[in-house]
């Protein structure tokens, strides 16, 4: 039914090409701010060496501690897989697909969530909280945007949905998308991956016990992630549809390139949040995506 | 007629535990066993081709002829009975062992086998006298079996107020039958969809139904009724009880004409419950309660499914009406299993810890690593998390709301299905949230409390059903599509129009894409778990940022877990606290009590009722039995229709 290689060669190219969107992003920040920065690649020095690695597990972490960012990061493989790439389209395509995929997304944060809650301790159970609680917001404006794009087209299969019309709803679902993208990948303004206070972390406050290869898989999951979101986006965002295959294919390529170096422009010219603003910043980006299903909704009443 | 004989037999082998049960504990069981495999293959037989069947017999009990039915409607929901029936039956004979309970015990068997054949007649009644007779047993079956260990007070407050709000329900169907008798001319059920005059008792079907369903808000007598009784009775109640009033709505949509509003209220009140339910559940710090507060949140997604259908009733929809109820079918099914799941794995913590607040538990995966990985399993089950069967119906639900927008323009019902969605996506997020959150308070981290500590796995008496019932989520998670032909009959019997439309739910390509998942999950945990092979692994103290001597009590408690989210609806949770600061240079102590009140009973219910009380009492002030009194009222009541008649002139 699927080819086989055809499954195992986007798996491998996903898999190979995520780490290197972090690397770009730091390398975007250093340069905002003057500095030389680590090299482009640093993430996969970073993840060939903790593969390496023997782990420090709890005394009190469960088989869970390990088996969850397995999971996490297979789900997070399996989200990819379902995502069309543009004029090559998609490899698990089928009708209703969308929404396994954003509950493919759910299933890798409660995974997370688990896992850091399996230490007993209080920072992580503080950051798996926050990241639970803000998930909320962030789903619901998944789903609005979702909705809208399924308006737009007739379908909801995302091989045909992320085929969207130019327009002002595409500017809002542009906007409201970004700044969940910003959310669901902890970046700044709503989480700041370098800090050095776990008071004021999710994500990297999640992972403070983890060690070794479980730790490598959760990197490069996180980084699996954010490529899922850039190529979502771009592809909700952008009237790729008439393109020739190849013009298509490297707009794909431009436009994640954009998104990645706004992240950076974004981490490099905003600081983060106090935690009581997010809620308000990810209802603001929730109510962008519900005013580009309006758009939608209106146009298709014409 | 091979259905008939099934339930015969079924009858037949109920009806001989009842006498078992008293005395003989193994004979009952392998009589209920028995009787819910005969209950199990009638429903099958009904609901995989072979057709409706009936029967009626004129002998005349209560002056009305008898007259069953079994049609692929009462068949889904007869299916989940004769499953959470045995399972629980076999559950039973450890948790509430004679050893253990010797008064109860015999009780709770003849109860169990009272409960199952009531649920089996309220699902095959086709007379209305006999289904309300039916339905009253099964509420007091109910009641007895949520107040087995009335020794607790706790117990039987839960008792009276489940008994309370059920009876009020009863009293709206009374209403209900009696009106659609006189308005039929006779107690026999049947589809009467021509008879438009009959759409208004729709509203009296959804409160009478409604309460024992416990949408929100009649929700009220659900918590503490679930929380208080023994946990195998709460998961026949929460996975199978609270359905039969999902049974009714369903039942009676189908044969009724519904009113226009019909699909915009049952959407409503779904999407409210599915909300509210699982911020309540979020809430808790008691699991048994959360667990039944996730029951509101469920029954909240059936009720979108089925709004959504009474919407395409209306709008004529058949294509995403029958996608939207083929999911809340599918969800009745769901959620049954995963619920009476989590249910015994919180009745094997609470047998072996004998605590109910997860802030005294914790650490408990060492001493009951079965239950653990059983409860894991479940919260990923009911958080509606793919691979496994909590997704694909949310998924059939989603699709409905889907296609009931998508390219049809500006239509009057998307105001319903869009908002729908939303909440149905926020619930879910909430519901990963509350069930990370029972999950790691009750087994990760360090015991907080001795009692934990000192935890025991339960034995395979009680283990053999969880494993059972995980086994039903992972068949359907994995093949849906095998369960799909059952689902699409039970939507037909519910409305034979549809019957024509062609609905493809692309069943076989998400199963296939979800073994493909579960494949890619097994191999991504042995690869990691290859890769760190024993000499590679060390053990230390939690490092929690350098900290040297963390101790238990220092770990994220539930209600700290929750308290983002429970800040947004602090609104309508309306938590009581209680709170000593620490003072001085070396303060001595310093406490923070938190407590979320069941909202709708204690501050809408209670006050009503207290009012009610004080006037009544007030009333009462004016018969104290003194005679002069009494002619003075009379004397009074005479001058007063004097004056009546001297203002008003003549009549």
């Amino acid at each position: 039914m699927i080819p086989i290689s055809d499954f195992i060669l986007r798996l491998g190219w996903w898999l190979l090409l995520a780490p290197l969107l972090p690397g770009i992003i730091n390398k975007v920040k250093a340069w905002v701010a003057g500095r030389r920065g680590p090299p482009v690649l640093q993430l996969y020095h970073d993840l060939a060496k903790l593969w390496r690695k023997g782990v420090v597990l709890s005394t009190l972490a469960s088989p869970g501690f390990v088996i969850a960012p397995a999971v996490a990061w297979a789900a997070l493989a399996g989200a990819a897989l379902l995502t069309p790439l543009g004029p090559l389209g998609g490899c698990l395509s089928f009708r209703g697909d969308v929404l396994l995929l954003i509950y493919l997304l759910a299933l890798a944060r409660f995974c997370t969530a688990w896992a850091a809650m399996e230490t007993g301790s209080a920072f992580e159970g503080m950051g798996a909280a926050r990241e639970v609680s803000y998930a909320v917001l962030t789903e619901a404006a998944i789903i609005a945007a979702v909705l809208s794009l399924s308006v737009q087209t007739s379908s909801v299969t995302l091989v045909t949905m992320l085929s969207p019309s130019a327009g002002a709803g595409a500017a809002l679902l542009a906007a409201g998308l970004f700044t969940v993208l910003l959310a669901e990948n902890c970046r700044v303004p709503f989480d700041d991956p370098n800090t050095h206070l776990e008071l004021t972390m999710i994500h990297e406050a999640m992972i403070l016990d983890h060690s070794g290869p479980p730790l490598a898989a959760i990197l490069h999951g996180a980084s699996l992630k954010l490529l899922l979101f850039s190529v979502l986006l771009v592809q909700a965002v952008l009237p790729m549809g008439q393109l020739s295959p190849p013009a298509a294919a490297g707009a794909l390529a431009a436009g994640v390139l954009i998104v990645t170096v706004g992240v950076g422009l974004v981490e490099s010219l905003l600081a983060r949040l106090a935690f009581r603003r997010v809620p308000l910043l990810l209802t603001t980006a929730f109510l962008l995506c519900v005013f580009a299903l309006l758009v939608a909704w209106k146009e298709g009443a014409k | 007629m091979t259905t008939g004989w099934l339930l015969l037999m079924a009858g037949a082998a109920l009806g001989l535990s009842l006498v078992a049960g008293a005395r003989w504990a193994r004979a009952w069981l392998a009589l209920t066993v028995t009787g819910a495999a005969a209950g199990l293959g009638a429903a099958l037989s009904v609901l995989l081709g072979g057709g409706d069947w009936e029967w009626r017999n004129d002998f005349p009990p209560g002056g009305e002829p008898l007259h069953l039915r079994l049609d692929g409607l009462s068949a889904v929901f007869l299916a989940l009975v004769a499953i959470v029936g045995a399972a629980g039956a076999g559950y039973a004979r450890e948790y509430w062992s004679e050893r253990r309970y010797p008064a109860s015990a015999p009780r709770g068997r003849i109860w169990w086998s009272v409960l199952l054949l009531s649920m089996g007649l309220v699902l095959t009644a086709s007379n209305g006298l006999h289904f309300l007779m039916a339905w009253e047993i099964f509420a007091l079956a109910g009641y007895f079996l949520i107040t087995l260990d009335n020794q607790r007070s706790g117990v039987r407050t839960a008792g009276w107020l489940y008994l309370a709000a059920s009876h009020a329900g009863t009293m709206v169907l009374f209403a209900f039958f009696a009106a659609l008798a006189a308005r039929t001319g006779g107690w026999d059920l049947g589809p009467v969809r021509d008879q438009a005059n009959l759409a208004p008792l729709f509203w009296l079907a959804l409160f009478g139904f409604g309460v024992k369903a416990g949408f929100f808000p009649l929700h009220i007598w659900l918590p503490s009724a679930h929380a208080n009784a023994p946990s195998h009775v709460s998961a026949i109640m929460s996975g199978v009880a609270i359905k039969l009033g999902v049974y009714g709505i369903l039942r009676f949509s189908g044969w009724l004409p519904v009113p226009a509003a019909a699909g915009w209220v049952v959407t409503g009140l779904g999407a409210a419950s599915a909300l509210l339910g699982i911020t309540f559940a979020l809430a808790q710090n008691d699991f048994k309660r959360l667990l039944a507060y996730c029951s509101v949140e469920n029954i909240g997604i059936i009720l979108i499914g089925t709004g959504a259908a009474l919407l395409a009733v209306t709008h004529g929809g058949a294509l995403w009406g029958r996608l939207a109820l083929a999911g809340a079918l599918l969800h009745v099914w769901n959620h049954g299993a995963f619920k009476s799941l989590l249910f015994f794995g919180a009745g094997s913590v609470l047998h072996a810890t004998g605590t109910r607040e997860m802030s005294r538990l914790g650490g408990l995966w060492r001493a009951m690593p079965w239950t653990a990985g059983l409860f894991a399993f479940g919260s990923i089950a009911v958080a509606g998390l793919p691979p496994l069967n909590g997704f694909v119906s949310e998924w059939l639900v989603y699709l409905g709301l889907f296609d009931a927008v998508t390219g049809k323009g500006a239509s009057a019902w998307a105001a319903a299905v869009i908002p729908a969605a939303i909440l149905l996506a926020a619930a879910g997020a909430m519901a990963v949230a509350a069930f990370v959150k029972a999950g790691a308070m009750i087994f990760l981290g360090a015991p907080r409390t001795p009692s934990a500590e000192h935890a025991h796995e339960c034995g395979p008496r009680m283990l053999g059903p969880m494993l059972a019932l995980a086994g039903v989520c992972v068949a359907i998670g994995l093949a849906p599509v095998l369960f799909w032909p059952a689902v699409t009959r039970a939507v037909t019997a519910w409305r034979p129009a549809w019957a024509a439309a062609d609905t493809t739910a692309p069943l076989a390509a998400l199963g296939a894409v979800q073994v493909t998942l579960a494949l890619l999950f097994v191999a991504a945990v042995v690869i990691l778990n290859y890769t760190i092979s024993a000499d590679q692994r060390r053990r230390g103290p939690t490092w929690d940022c350098g900290h040297a001597l963390p101790t238990a009590r220092m770990q994220y408690t539930s209600a700290s877990f929750a308290a983002i989210p429970a800040g947004w609806f602090h609104w309508i949770l309306l938590p009581e606290r209680k709170t000593r600061k620490p003072r001085g240079l070396f303060p001595a102590d310093s406490l923070r009590l938190e407590r979320v009140p069941e909202t709708v009973l204690e501050r809408v219910i209670g006050p009503l009722g207290a009012a009610i009380m004080l006037a009544s009492a007030t009333v009462l002030r004016l018969q104290h039995g003194r005679l002069q009194f009494y002619i003075l009222y009379v004397l009074a009541g005479l001058v007063a229709l004097g004056f009546l008649v001297l203002l008003g002139g003549a009549p």
